[in-house]
């Protein structure tokens, strides 16, 4: 479905008796596609029907769609939730936080945000099971929200930023490959 | 499993099932367990057989000041070498006295 027809399917699918809003929710699809996936789930509580999902993509660059807070008011916090964790813009919609910090900066359930505090930090899983320093293993371990150095942090500051799906990919935690050149 | 009143205070090492592994460590999410082991040779193997090591654990450390007491590590541990006590996590003045060694010395271990 196109963000423009958003706000419309959501009506029809009010007027069509889903008029029970479940949830409404965001799936950032980085390493698939370039895209931000924002879900809709409405029931039929006069029937037991089975409920009924929308989706929609939006690009990641400009994520955008209207807001359905007239459509289903209580849509409004999930909307504010998605708005902070994800950064997706609501138009019309409430712009107020609801979750984090109004001081905090950053949207922290993208998959290429990076925890930039822990980069820094020496994390006590980094070592291997039997490593002493006397025999340290070759074998290198991220924690999760931790990219690899070389894809971000050490980087070449003249080469080009490294492309968000990158960061993500790396950021999941594990074993550090050695990466192609 | 304790009862729900007396869950969720304490996590007990269980030293002997420890294979320091590390999975608790790369799982704790406040990055609160820290330890330290060294490999060495099994002993007692039959004549002829290929040499075997073991890990040793040498340190098993939770700093209670970072950790939330959301049991992953407990519900993680393959070998089931932690669990929840009762106890309440003892006071301390600072919060490097909240660091607490679990493991015993390796000189206090009698020789296996």
């Amino acid at each position: 479905m196109l963000p423009e027809n958003w706000l419309a399917a959501v009506e029809a699918l009010r007027a069509d008796g889903f008029d029970y809003f479940d949830w409404l929710g965001c799936v950032d699809e980085i390493g698939r596609q370039d895209c931000f996936r924002v879900i809709l789930v409405a029931r039929n509580l006069a029937k037991s029907a089975e409920p009924r999902m929308l989706s929609c993509l939006l690009p990641r660059d400009d994520p955008r769609i209207d807001s359905v807070r007239g459509v289903f008011a209580g849509a409004a916090w999930h909307e504010r939730e998605v708005a902070e964790l994800f950064g997706v813009e609501f138009v019309g919609g409430e712009r107020r936080r609801l979750l984090l910090d109004p001081g905090f900066e950053g949207t922290p359930l993208r998959k290429d945000e990076v925890l930039a505090a822990r980069t820094g930090l020496n994390w006590p899983g980094a070592k291997e099971p039997g490593e002493t320093d006397a025999s340290p293993s070759r074998r290198r371990m991220l924690p999760p929200g931790v990219p690899d150095p070389a894809v971000w942090g050490d980087r070449d500051a003249s080469q080009p930023a490294s492309d968000p799906a990158e960061v993500a990919e790396s950021a999941v935690g594990g074993r550090v490959l050695r990466r192609r050149t | 499993m304790n009862s729900p009143q007396s869950s969720h205070r304490w996590i007990r090492l269980i030293e002997p099932a420890c294979t320091s592994c590390m999975i608790c460590a790369r799982e704790c999410p406040s990055w609160c367990i820290s330890i330290d082991s060294h490999t060495e040779p099994v002993a007692g193997l039959p004549t002829g057989a290929r040499d075997r090591t073991r890990n040793a654990l040498d340190r098993f450390a939770i700093d209670w000041s970072l950790c939330m007491y959301c049991g992953i590590c407990v519900e993680e541990c393959p070998y089931d070498a932690l669990e929840w006590v009762g106890d309440l996590t003892k006071a301390g003045p600072s919060s490097e006295s909240l660091v607490e060694e679990m493991a015993e010395k390796p000189s206090a271990r009698t020789s296996s």
